[in-house]
């Protein structure tokens, strides 16, 4: 049966849009991770899930490669779509994202984020949580491009971005952090609050891959 | 990005805020002295916070000393900071303890605590006067140290 060029032209809609998708989910998952204190984030909780549809929408054509391998009759791309009025419509939602949530939005966001920073820290809380999470928003373009080259281009291509993401955050970021904790302890120490767990926390992001290999080896 | 943004953030927070605020740690310690009370864990923090970027290297250095994939990585990180902490930190304190078992018996010291303040006193005036140059001597001390000891 063949199928009706306006549902191509949908379908090859839907598959440009992704990655704009994906930038917003982004974006999303930045104001998330600061409503999950900023510096943590919950199991299952949005931030979790944002990036999970992050990562689902980059590898949209891998995921739907798997089920090609599996059998089932999965409607090849299309080059581009013909119909002009649906052109434009994918145009206009990519300079929107482009333009409007990443160029515009996400850095009012982290804008407010510094300025709850601030607020943050008069009450006597952390700053930092509200610090990072205007990071994450500002570097959303980056995170994207970092994610997309984690793209196995493989069947398993969702999984296999998962596993970098972790690997990135093991090896990358948990370090970077554990400089912060150092700083976190000698301020703990100077007001008189505990500051050994800082020390252990320190440690513990500098040895995340052995932790894991541990935790493997236990289970035989 | 993120990568890069928070890296710039820890090298300004190590860098730039934590030595700014050992003059503000070294202030309140003399302040605290001034009045008779504790006043060491100040003076202790505001050396540490000009330290950071040392400090993390330390923990760096005990954290490498198993292999990024080594399941014993965590426990030997924490058993080479137990190692340091008694063969290098302890022996120091010793040294600390056996110059106040001198000033102590000396009778230095009675005189900052009970009985005259004058000495007290004058030492604190000597110190607010002095304390940018008490810093710099903290941080030339600090950076002799990274010759290691000679």
């Amino acid at each position: 049966m063949t199928i009706p060029q306006l549902l191509i032209d949908v379908m090859q809609l839907l598959f440009d849009l992704a990655v704009p998708a994906a930038t917003c989910t982004l974006v999303l998952a930045g104001v998330a991770l600061r409503q999950e204190s900023g510096v943590n984030f919950e199991v299952g909780g949005k931030f979790q899930r944002w990036m999970l549809w992050s990562v689902i929408l980059l590898t949209l054509p891998q995921l739907l490669s798997w089920f090609a391998a599996q059998g089932i009759n999965v409607p090849a791309q299309s080059a581009g779509i013909a119909g002009g009025w649906l052109r434009g419509i994918e145009t206009s939602l990519a300079s929107f994202v482009s333009d409007v949530v990443v160029g515009k939005l996400g850095p009012i966001l982290a804008a407010f984020f510094v300025t709850k920073a601030a607020l943050d820290a008069s009450q006597g809380s952390s700053p930092l949580g509200s610090v990072v999470a205007a990071i994450f928003l500002l570097s959303v373009t980056g995170t994207a491009k970092l994610m997309q080259g984690f793209n196995s281009g493989g069947t398993f291509a969702t999984v296999d971005m998962l596993a970098s993401l972790w690997n990135y955050l093991a090896g990358t970021i948990l370090p970077e952090a554990a400089g912060l904790a150092v700083a976190g302890t000698v301020i703990n120490y100077a007001r008189k609050r505990p500051f050994m767990p800082l020390v252990f926390s320190a440690l513990a992001f500098l040895s995340v891959s052995g932790l894991w290999k541990l935790v493997q080896a236990m289970v035989g | 990005m993120f990568e890069n943004g928070l890296l710039n953030l820890t090298n300004w927070t190590g860098n730039v805020i934590m030595p700014t605020l050992a003059g503000l740690f070294f202030a309140a310690a003399i302040y605290q002295f001034s009045k008779a009370h504790p006043y060491a864990h100040l003076a202790w923090a505001g050396f540490a916070a000009l330290m950071c970027s040392g400090l993390l290297r330390a923990l760096e250095a005990f954290a490498q000393q198993a292999g990024p994939n080594d399941p014993d990585r965590y426990w030997i990180s924490i058993l080479t900071l137990v190692n340091w902490v008694g063969n290098v930190m302890l022996p120091l304190y010793g040294v600390i303890q056996i110059v106040m078992l001198v000033l102590h018996s000396a009778g230095v010291l009675e005189r900052m605590t009970i009985g005259d303040a004058w000495v007290r006193n004058l030492v604190a005036a000597m110190m607010c006067f002095g304390l940018s140059g008490l810093l710099r001597l903290a941080e030339f001390w600090i950076q002799n140290g990274t010759a290691g000891v000679r």
